[in-house]
Order: C-alpha cells, then structure tokens, then sequence
C-alpha cells in the first residue's frame, strides 16, 4: 500500500503527465524531457515511476496509446488525451492551482 | 466507425488473453525510452559506454517498472470491472419491476432447460454406471420382412454358446435370464426378481461390491456350493440393510445358497434383486420338467478399434449357421443388428426427450428474445445517460461492458433461481417418467456436468439477450438524444423500432412451434385414451403368483392350488367375481401356429393364445358376440374347447361360422407340460380385446381352459364392488391359506397398470411440451404487451399530434392494434413454415394424429391472435384517452 507521501507524489505525477499531453500526443520519454524542461530543470520525474502511471492512465480512460514512428524513426508508443483525460486536467489543475494559492497565502501570513 | 471500435475490443480482449504480448510492448516502450536516452547522452559528448551506462542509471530497475506497471494493469482492471459491477446493480435496483420480470423470464427458462438437462444427462448420456459402457452391445435378430418391428435379443443355452465361441468382435460376453426367486418371510412367501448370470459377469460389469465379494469364475461351476449376490435396493428393502448378513444361508427356491456379497446401488443390472451364478450348457434338458428353459440376454463388450458393422458382419455368419440348425428360432430371411446397450435400454424414450430438449431450447430462446427486447427497450430510454458518459468520455467498450455487466447479474440471478426450480421441479418430472422406460442404475440428480451446464446457458444467456441491445447503444451518435427534446420520433428509431418487431415476430413463431407440437401431442394422447381396450379395466384387481417349480409341474398339481383359491377369493366380502389368467390385457398370451380342420394353407398362419378359467370374460365384461364361453364344467375337466376373437374369426374362417369347427394350437405340443394332440372345438366368438397394447392391431386370438397344462406363469384377476386395493390383503392371506409357498406378485389394480403400460409414456411427453408451451405463451404475452406499450408511449406525441390534426379515437385505436397484430401475424406465418417443416420430427410420437392436424394448427393461431389483441388491448386504450393538448406538452 503506497502511503500518503507517495499518493501525493503520484496525484502530482499524474497531473504533469497529463498536462505535458495537452499539446499532443508524445512519446514517454517526450512525457518526461518535457516535463524536465519546463520546470526549468527544476522538476526531475522519477523515469522508473512514469511508466506504471502513464499505463494507470491509459487504462482508466484518460489517455489512449497507440503505436507510432518517432521523428528519429523508431516505433514508439505515443499516448494521448481522451475527452475524459482533458476534463479530468481542468479540475486537477484548477484543483492544484486553489490548493497552492491557498498555501502560498498561508506561508506570506506572518 | 463501427469497425475502430470493433477493433478496440479486439485490442483489450487481446492485451487482457494474452499477456505476453503486453509485456512485450512494455519492453519495446522502455527500450526506445532507454535508445532516446543515449542519443542524448552521446549528443552531449559521453562515449557509449558512459551513455548507456548514465541512461540505465536514470531509469532505474526495469524488472522492477515492468513488475510494478503490470501490477497497475491488472488492480486497475479489477478496479473497473467492480466499478461497472456496483453500477450496474445500482441500475437494476432503481427498476425492480423491470428487474423482477427479467429475472423471472430467465429463471425459468434456465430452470426450464436445466432441468430437463439433467433428465438427458443422467439417462442418455451416462445411464450406466459401468465403466466402458459404451461398448456394450447387444445383438438383435430382425424379420427382414419387418425390419422395424422388435427383433430378439434372448437366446437358447446352446445358441450363447455358439455366439460366445465363434464370434471375433466381442473381447468379453456374457448373458442374463429372468427367475422369480420365492423366499421365506416370517408367515409367508415373498418373491424377488432373480437374474441368473453366466460366468465373467461381474468382470464384465466392473463394479466392486459394496460388502463381501463378487462372483469368481469357481462359483459358477456346477459343483461349487450355491451362493448369491444381493442387489441393493432388496438388500435394503428385504434385509434391513444389514451387512453382517454377509456369510449367512438363505433358502432360494428350495436351495440353501450363501450370502457371498451385497453390490452397490447404482449396480442394477437387468433390475436384478438377486444374483445367482450359472453356467449354461448345450444340453437344455437340464431344467427340471414342468419349466420352460431360461432364455438368455446376450450382451458384449466390443473390442477395441472393432465397428458396429464389423460386429454385425461377423455375427451373421454365426447366425446363419445357427439358423441351419435351429430354423424354428430364425424367420426365412433375417438381419441382423448390434445395439448399444443404453439404445436398448432406453431405445423409444430417446425420441421423447430429444423433443422435449428441443422445447426447452425453443423456451430458452423465448426468454432470451424477450429479455433483449427488454433490454433494449430500457437502453432506449437511457439513451441520454449514455450520450452524457459518452461525451464525459466513457468509451463505447466502457458502455458496451457496463450494459453486459447488467445483462450477467441479472442471467446469474435468474440461473441461481432457475436451479431452484429445477430441483424444486426435478422431483415432478421423474415422478412422470414411465417406469422401466429408464434402466435401474439411473439415478436423476443434478449432478455435476447438469450445473456446469446450468452456469453455461446462464454465461450464454446475457451473450444472447444483452449483447445487441449494447452494440445499439453504444453506436448511437453522440448529439442527437442530447439534442432531442422530445422522446424521438426521428428517423434514428426505426432501425431500433425494427429489431424489437423481429425480436417479437421471432418470439411469436417460436411460440407458434411449440404450441402446435404440445397440441398435437395432447390430440393425440387424447387419441389413445379414446382408443377402446375391449375390456372394462376399472374395479380390477390383479397379481400374478409364480408358483414354486418343484411342487407344481403338471395340469393336476396347479388346478389343485387354483381352484379351491378361486372358490375361497370369491366368497371374500367386496369381491364380486375372480378368475385365472396367463395374460394380462393389453398383452395376449403366448404366439402359437394354427391349423383349422378343413383348411389348407401354405403360409404359417399365427395366433396367441391365453389359458383362463370360465370367469375371465365376464370379470372383464368382454362381450359375446357368437356361440357361448365355455362353462364351469368343461374347464373342471380340461375339455378341448376355445374361444377366439373376431379378428381371428374373421381372418381365418373368412365368412363361414365358426361354433363347431376345429383349430390345432400347434404350440400347445412344445410346452413342457404338453398337450397331446392339440385339437380344440371352438365355441364362442368374443369381441376383439387388445392384445398387442394399445397402438398395434388386434392380433387373432384363443382362450382354453387354464387346467389343460400346468405349464406358463398364471395370475389372477379379481373385480371388486368398491377400491380394488382393499382386497389386497384378504386376498394374500388366502392365497397363504391354501400354499404358504406361493408369493404375490406385481400387484396392483388392472387401470394403474394399463396407465403404466399405454398411457404413461405419451402423457410424459404431452404434459411436458404443454408445460413449456404454456410458459412460453405467458412469455410471449409479456413480450407483446411490452413492446407495443413501449411503442405506444413513444407515439403518444405523435398520435397527440394525428389526433390535433382530426383522427379520432378509433383512428388511434387502429394505429395501435395494427401495431401489434402486424408483428404476431407475420410471427404466425413464420411459426406455421417452421411447424410444418418441424413435424416430420413429431410424427413418431404420434397416434392417429396427423402431424399437419388442420384444427391443432388452426387452434394455435387464433390462440396467438387472441393472445397478441389481448395484449394490445391496454395500451391501445391509453392511446384512445390521449388528450391531444396533454401529449404534445409530452415530455
């Protein structure tokens, strides 16, 4: 049983995952190079944890995988937002972005 | 579209059968993670070494991202699958009418089937507990003239022998004969059914006996000491169930034989209650005097790899030979045929339940028709719930998979009561099955393949009834019912509307099959117990009493048992009339050849003939028709006079009289206890009294006196003034009056055994089929009646809208009737094709009944009609009170 440390970790995964989809369909290494680089190199996903959850997502609807050629020709498998998946990533986001403001007033309160 | 979708399901039913194949992908999607890794490790100027090595680092453990994915896959699968479980029976509870009648629709025809699976199962497919029964083979000898007629299986000592000896197909044979064995209970005699088995009987079998031992080769020799095997059934009902008996002496017909072994239940072998060991051999004048010799039931194991015609081929070159030397027991041209033991055994009652299978499949259908128009009648309405989880991103596998999971609790809810009723149920139908239809080692249970066959048709069921209705669903287009204000009227729902009409029309031709095929076996039961016996078997009552072979040999020794017995019977209160018999009707007695003085004839010319006293016809009430019986006097004296049938009277004697003439019954001559010069002057001519059951032709008949020869089994027959059972005990305690060694058998009141003999057969068939086809005509009516209401309620806006627009109330009336009856019309004309191009299977099973009967078929469809209006009725008057105001602010 993952504990409530891991069950954050994993909410917040899922959400990057999610989001880095939200341009198109990618690769998981692109998943994880994208997340990578637009953290500023802040955010490092852990690679062994992004497999288990991109096919977490897959099978609860939220993305569709399907195989293809990458731009370096190899075949990979690209995944990518299903309806529910986009709907899901407006409510997390708006979720985190309440979540955080909240917490950021917090913090400022002296 | 259909076919993206299609191939999805493919994809999933794939990922989850074959899981290598998922594991495959994972390794290909790591790999190219891996490969991606390294290009960019290299571009940033590591050699290849150091690449690979910092792109395994980064990724860590792949056993491990392999184990924990799969283990996502397979938690999240089950997630779902329990999510789709809990939704869908939230679903079902919200509509427990709808949820009440499709389970009671399935369950009964799930009980239905089962329950005559189990009949198939325990008696055609693994009637015998033995095991390689299905080699058993007997062998029959058929009139090449007559194939169909019954051929002989029993065969003289010497002509065994021969078969044993010479055959090359048989790795093992063996044979049975029939014995009353009397034995001493307490005040009087009891009899038990004795078989004689010859040596390797019980190798042959196979079975091990439940105490003591069986049979060993030593035991059959002639000068071993007598022993027996006790059956079960008479273990239990004769000796207490007791098995310290094992080692005990018992008296069997005079002889003290010991007590070797008791045999377990399911071993009933020729419905034995003893088993005692013989060995036959060439000479048949072995048997004491005054009885006829055993006949002995060949039966064989066939050889491994060795065909039925192989078997068949090889047998008629012994039976030609055989017939050579013995051409009195083979007809001028003959065939012979190998039988499996259970065709036999259970022979004309496999017609009768492969129809009655047939029904129930017929029935299951029906349930299943109806639950899909139901079905798709409630996915209609939930049509929006759909397009608004479609839209939110369900997949149209997530719908298809939710509306299958609905279609399986609800066929497993339905199966679980439908076993029930088939136990409930089970008791019944055995209780209808004709005795002696069935071997003795049958045992009707549900067993183990009858519920693994229950949970298949309940697996199968929702694959049949729900599928559909979800396919539909799921390929409704996403807008329109969101679009759709109202409940529709658009152009979408005539596909829809469309199936559900096939579904009933289907329903309504099943229906139509089953209803013309109990009809017909009603008509015809109807038929035969209309046919008239000749006889009046009411107030009868009868037993048939073996007497014991030692003491009762000759004409004199019976007569001395059997008329001081008539005299004292008689003069018992309640009885008003008694006589002595060698057949009981509907069977006549025993197949002799005649010769009447003054006739020549070529051909052998066949008769039966029956030895009675003077009382048999008027105890009968069978009625005279020429000349006289013979009297009290000339039975006393054992005169040489008889009386025929008409049918005799007629085929022999043509138009001449024939009180005076003077016939030969020829085989009066070969009785043990013969009579010389068998000559006999008839003097009467009595009506025709069935004597080869109900459905053959009466055969020509003769009656004599019963004190010509004390030859033949003989019973008697008693006609009471009030329930012929309560005569039963004052009779035996006459009978002991008179022989303490003498035992009553087969008793019984003569209707209970008529009904036995001619009517229980047909009446299971009958009672049966109407049973289903009733249940089905309810389930069609349900089906009618939903359909057409579904599609009124879906018009009312519509019809609302004729109706602003001038039609009036019988306009609505009309549209609404038509509605119905257009679908049961055209499911009637389907339903009459099928019934005709179905009743060839029928006519087998009839009696006197065309399998075309004009009235049957007739009856049924204006019974349909009837039904289908009846149906219509209710919603056709909600149509006629729409108020045209009211319909269209309709939803």
């Amino acid at each position: 049983m993952p504990d409530k440390k891991d069950d954050l970790l994993q909410g917040t995964l899922d959400l990057l995952i999610l989001k880095s989809l939200a341009r198109g369909p990618m690769h998981g290494y692109g998943v994880a190079e994208w997340i990578h680089e637009s953290s500023q190199d802040v955010l490092r996903v852990e690679e062994g944890a992004l497999y288990p959850a991109l096919h977490r997502l897959e099978l609860r609807g939220l993305l569709s995988a399907e195989w293809g050629v990458s731009d370096n020709n190899r075949r990979a498998k690209f995944y990518a937002l299903t309806a529910t998946g986009k709907k899901h990533l407006m409510q997390e986001a708006e979720y985190w972005r309440r979540m955080s403001g909240a917490i950021a007033r917090v913090l400022q309160t002296a | 579209m259909a076919n993206r979708w299609l191939e999805k399901i493919w994809q999933r039913i794939r990922a989850t059968s074959r899981p290598e194949q998922v594991n495959r992908d994972l390794d290909d999607e790591i790999a190219f993670h891996l490969a991606q890794r390294v290009d960019k490790n290299r571009a940033a100027g590591m050699d290849a070494a150091g690449a690979r090595y910092a792109a395994h680092r980064q990724l860590g453990n792949v056993t491990n991202i392999r184990e924990r994915t799969r283990e996502v896959r397979i938690l999240t699968s089950l997630e779902s699958l329990w999510r789709d479980f809990t939704y869908a029976a939230r679903a079902l509870r919200k509509k427990p009418g709808f949820t009440a009648v499709a389970i009671v629709t399935l369950a009964l025809g799930i009980g239905a089937s089962t329950a005559i699976f189990s009949v198939i199962e325990n008696v055609l497919i693994e009637p015998f507990p033995y095991p390689g029964a299905e080699r058993f083979m007997t062998v029959e000898i058929h009139d090449a003239n007559n194939i169909d007629a019954v051929g002989r299986a029993e065969y003289s000592a010497p002509e065994f022998l021969d078969y044993i000896e010479k055959n090359h197909v048989f790795d093992l044979t063996v044979a049975d004969a029939s014995e009353d064995v009397l034995y001493q209970v307490g005040g009087g005699m009891e009899r038990l059914h004795g078989i004689l088995c010859t040596p390797n009987t019980f190798e042959f079998f196979g079975l091990p006996a439940l105490y003591g031992r069986v049979m060993e080769p030593a035991d059959y020799e002639p000068s071993a000491p007598p022993t027996f095997i006790l059956g079960y059934k008479a273990w239990k009902s004769h000796f207490g169930g007791d098995p310290s008996i094992i080692g005990q002496t018992y008296i069997l017909n005079g002889t003290a034989r010991t007590l070797i072994g008791i045999m377990p239940k399911r071993f009933g072998w020729g419905s034995g209650d003893v088993f005692l060991p013989v060995k036959p051999v060439r000479a048949e004048q072995a048997f004491a005097a005054g009885e006829f010799p055993p006949v002995w039931y060949l039966i064989g194991h066939l050889k491994p790899g060795v065909s039925v015609a192989q078997a068949q081929a090889d047998l008629t070159v012994i039976a030609n030979q055989l017939a050579r030397i013995y051409p009195k027991r083979y007809p001028p041209r003959f065939v012979v045929k190998i039988v499996s033991a259970t065709d036999m055994v259970v022979g004309n009652f496999r017609t009768t339940l492969t129809l009655t299978l047939g029904a129930v499949a017929l029935l299951l259908l029906i349930s299943c028709a109806n639950l899909a128009n139901l079905m798709l009648a409630r996915a209609t309405t939930r049509e929006k719930e759909f397009a608004v989880r479609s839209a939110l991103g369900a997949s149209r596998w997530r719908l298809i998979r939710q509306l299958l999971v609905e279609s399986l609790i609800l066929s497993v809810c339905g199966g679980a009561i439908g076993v029930g009723l088939a136990a409930l149920g089970l008791n019944s139908i055995v209780a209808l099955i004709p005795p002696v239809t069935i071997p003795a080692e049958t045992e009707i249970s549900l067993n183990l393949p009858v519920l693994a066959f229950a949970l298949a048709v309940a697996m199968l069921t929702p694959m049949i009834f729900g599928l559909v209705p979800a396919l539909r669903a799921a390929r409704s287009d996403l807008e329109r019912p969101l679009r759709d204000s109202g409940k529709g009227t658009g152009s979408g729902t005539v596909g829809q509307s469309r199936f559900r009409d096939a579904v009933i029309v289907c329903e309504v031709a099943l229906s139509f099959t089953l209803l013309v095929g109990a009809g017909l076996l009603m008509r015809s039961f109807v038929a035969l117990r209309g046919e008239s016996l000749g006889l009046r078997a009411d107030h009868v009552f009868v037993t048939r009493l073996p007497l014991p072979s030692d003491r009762y040999q000759t004409a004199a020794q019976l007569t001395g048992f059997y008329r001081p017995l008539l005299t004292r019977i008689k003069s018992l209160p309640g009885v008003t009339d008694v006589a002595e018999s060698s057949a009981l009707p509907p069977y006549g007695g025993f197949p002799t050849d005649i010769e009447i003085a003054g006739s020549v004839h070529a051909e052998k010319w066949p008769a039966l003939f029956q030895l009675c006293s003077e009382r048999f016809f008027s105890v009968l009430k069978i009625q005279l028709r020429d000349g006289r019986f013979f009297d009290e006097n000339e039975v006393a004296d054992a005169r040489k006079v008889v009386v025929i049938n008409e049918t005799f009277a007629r085929r022999y004697f043509d138009r001449a009289n024939p009180i005076g003439r003077r016939i030969r019954v020829s085989d009066l001559a070969n009785f043990p206890d013969k009579v010389a010069d068998p000559w006999f002057e008839v003097v009467g001519v009595v009506s025709d009294v069935r004597n080869k059951g109900l459905q053959e032709p009466v055969e020509p008949e003769i009656w004599l006196p019963y004190t010509l020869t004390g030859s033949g089994q003989r019973g008697i027959l008693v006609r009471t003034a009030n329930d012929p059972m309560s005569v039963m005990d004052s009779v035996r305690r006459e009978v002991w009056a008179v022989d303490r060694g003498v035992a009553l058998t087969y008793t019984g009141s003569m209707e209970n055994y008529i009904h036995l003999q001619s009517y229980a057969g047909p009446q299971f068939g009958f009672i049966l089929m109407t049973l289903f086809a009733i249940v089905g005509l309810a389930l069609v009516t349900i089906g009618v009646y939903s359909v057409v209401a579904y599609a009124t309620a879906r018009r009312t806006h519509e019809i609302g809208i004729r109706m602003a627009l001038g039609a009036t109330r019988s306009d609505a009336l009309k549209l609404v009737l038509g509605m119905g009856l257009r679908v049961i019309a055209i499911g009637v004309a389907i339903g009459l094709v099928a019934s005709l191009a179905l009743s060839r299977i029928l006519a087998s099973q009839l009696w006197q009944t065309s399998a075309h009967d004009p009235l049957t078929i007739f009856g049924v469809a204006i019974l349909l009609l009837a039904i289908g209006v009846a149906a219509c009725v209710v919603p056709a008057r909600r149509a006629t009170s729409i108020e045209p105001t009211l319909a269209l602010r309709h939803e």
